[in-house]
């Protein structure tokens, strides 16, 4: 317990000092007002009004939303969290994208100002790695206090997962155009789609009505069976023992039973998921765990601390290298009302959910799904959206 | 840039903290270090209220998650790999039920640091603090960063001296024996000996 707490204690002060370290580096001061200046002034789509009110992150002219707006969104989104899952992070996406109108906002700007176009990008989806990330934050820490860590794994995908979450902000912040990364979000909606809509067909019921019955065929079995052999016990007293270290492969037991893998799948698994996420600005964590367990083919003791060491370590990377190393402006005031909205959200889906059955709420997240991403598809990489309200 | 009402409120009230000795570094790290643990005990506050809403529902997805992790464990035992899989998926569903939800909450904690920064960038944007002998600064999120870090460690150790963080407190304590309760790679080795020694 003591060492558990010295590790944590160890942890925290190397975040510190990382922190420290990254923070203190003589950042790009003023990028915004640079781009402001830049932009020519006006009254119109484009153009800058210095005279105006000043809208998001204190741009004069930008979208404003009355702040209760960012409460009831923040509200979905958490309700969409805590009853459905990863579609919340999209739901952070579609608020700052659409509802909000700061990608009609900054769409405007491609031509007249493409430096402040590309700075309202990176300053989307940093916002949405704040409330998705930041979050996953407080529940990696909560699965690292339990013990689930495998170490050497974890490095493995923090690894790659590091440089995935460096790379994409230094390669792509300044660079992309808010209709690319509209586009690109909107394929990214298709995949969480298609995922939702796998899990209500037949096939997707089936497989987890067998996964049931197995579990449950095993555990019938499982009470009546009690005496266990002596070499056996020897055996999974070894808990996890690594068998073979190589550079194609890791073989290791695990409670007497062996599982083996390369270690390439972990360091490129980390860097694609980080390298996604930090594009996107989602936290990742959802992504960790099911290619742990499926692709990998973990154990889940093991999946769980470990996914919670990766994201915790590429979440810190991507946000820091796009906040403090590209510059790139936040409204924390923004983010601060929405983190309200999903706290509320999230009291209030566990209290209706059980109202509503699980797979009638995935049907209706299909369809928002596909409604949401041939939406941004289409406006992303055709110029205009074949569906309304987007 | 003009401050917002509800900073317009606030404001006399926080930037007292930043007069109190008269010199300037001093008071930023006083008043900085004021408003990141009034970040933190309100953000305790609310995170705790969230969290006593939600316990029922709560309870349960992380009972489903332990029943199922169990058993994946006994089928490994059992060197039953079909049956393994099975379990194995089933509490990566019931995972990530428990994972979100708990996302979704920590909003409920981190919320109040936001506002925070959001003052603090109205007070003192564009403030820099060298660092002695390195050539680079600090900006106020740095500073307030560090600050809000030192003040959770030493809050963690005061508060469950108060009612109700006790009361709470006591509720965790409950998890924290039954995570205990969950099947570990740790659990038939034998005493001193931790997994991962391999």
């Amino acid at each position: 317990m003591r060492n558990k707490s010295l590790l944590i204690i160890g942890l925290l002060a190397t975040l510190a000092v990382v922190a420290t370290l990254v923070l203190a580096s003589p950042a790009d001061a003023g990028k915004l007002e640079e781009a402001i200046a830049k932009t020519p002034q006006g009254i119109g789509k484009g153009l800058i009004d210095p005279g105006a009110k000043p809208g998001f992150m204190g741009i004069p002219g930008a979208p404003k939303t009355f702040w209760l707006f960012y409460i009831l969104w923040g509200m979905w989104v958490g309700w969409i969290f805590s009853s459905v899952g990863a579609f919340g992070g999209i739901m952070a996406g579609v608020g700052h994208i659409t509802v909000f109108g700061l990608a009609d906002y900054g769409r405007a700007f491609k031509k007249t100002s493409p430096e402040l176009n590309k700075l309202l990008t990176d300053s989307i989806r940093t916002s949405n790695q704040y409330l998705v990330g930041l979050s996953a934050l407080i529940s990696s820490v909560t699965y690292y206090r339990m013990g689930r860590l495998v170490l050497p794994l974890g490095l493995c995908l923090a690894g790659g997962g590091i440089l995935g979450a460096y790379l994409i902000p230094v390669l792509t912040a300044g660079k992309i155009d808010l209709s690319m990364y509209i586009g690109y979000f909107g394929i990214v909606v298709f995949a969480v789609a298609f995922v939702l809509f796998y899990e209500t067909t037949p096939k997707g019921q089936a497989s987890k009505k067998a996964a049931k019955a197995a579990a449950q065929a095993f555990e019938a079995a499982h009470i009546k069976k009690t005496e266990t052999d002596k070499a056996q016990m020897d055996e999974w007293a070894r808990g996890v023992h690594v068998r073979h270290w190589g550079i194609t492969k890791i073989v290791f037991t695990f409670y007497g039973s062996e599982f083996s893998f390369n270690p390439i799948w972990p360091i490129l698994g980390g860097f694609v998921i980080a390298a996604i996420s930090a594009f996107i600005g989602v936290g990742g964590g959802f992504l960790y765990v099911p290619f742990l367990t499926s692709v990998v083919g973990l154990p889940m003791f093991i999946v769980a601390g470990t996914s919670a060491l990766a994201v915790l370590v590429s979440m810190i990377t991507s946000i820091f290298t796009f906040m403090f190393i590209k510059s790139v402006p936040v409204d924390f005031l923004l983010i601060g009302t929405e983190l309200v909205g999903i706290a509320i959200g999230s009291v209030l889906g566990p209290m209706t959910s059980k109202y509503i059955p699980d797979i009638w709420l995935k049907r209706l997240f299909v369809v928002l799904a596909v409604y949401v991403g041939v939406g941004y598809l289409t406006k992303g990489f055709l110029g205009y959206s074949v569906m309304p309200g987007m | 840039m003009e401050m917002q009402p509800f900073y317009q409120v606030l404001d006399p009230f926080l930037i007292r903290f930043y007069r109190l000795t008269g010199y300037p570094w001093a008071d930023f790290l006083i008043g900085t270090l004021v408003l990141a643990s009034l970040a933190l005990i309100i953000g305790e506050v609310t995170i705790s209220l969230a969290f006593l809403a939600v316990k029922k529902r709560s309870d349960r997805v992380t009972e489903e998650s332990r029943r199922y992790q169990n058993l994946s464990l006994d089928a490994l035992k059992a060197g039953d790999k079909q049956a393994y899989r099975a379990a194995n998926k089933l509490a990566n569903d019931a995972f990530g039920k428990s994972f979100f939800m708990q996302i979704a909450l920590s909003a409920a904690f981190l919320w109040p640091i936001f506002f925070a920064l959001a003052w603090m960038d109205y007070r003192f944007s564009g403030l820099e603090f060298s660092l002695p002998f390195t050539g680079y600064s600090l900006g106020y999120i740095g500073v307030f960063i560090l600050l809000y870090a030192a003040a959770y460690l030493i809050f963690k150790r005061v508060i469950y001296k108060l009612p109700y963080f006790r009361r709470i407190k006591a509720i965790l304590d409950t998890y924290c024996s039954r995570a205990g309760e969950l099947k570990s790679i740790a659990d038939p080795l034998p005493p001193g000996q931790k997994p991962g020694k391999t």
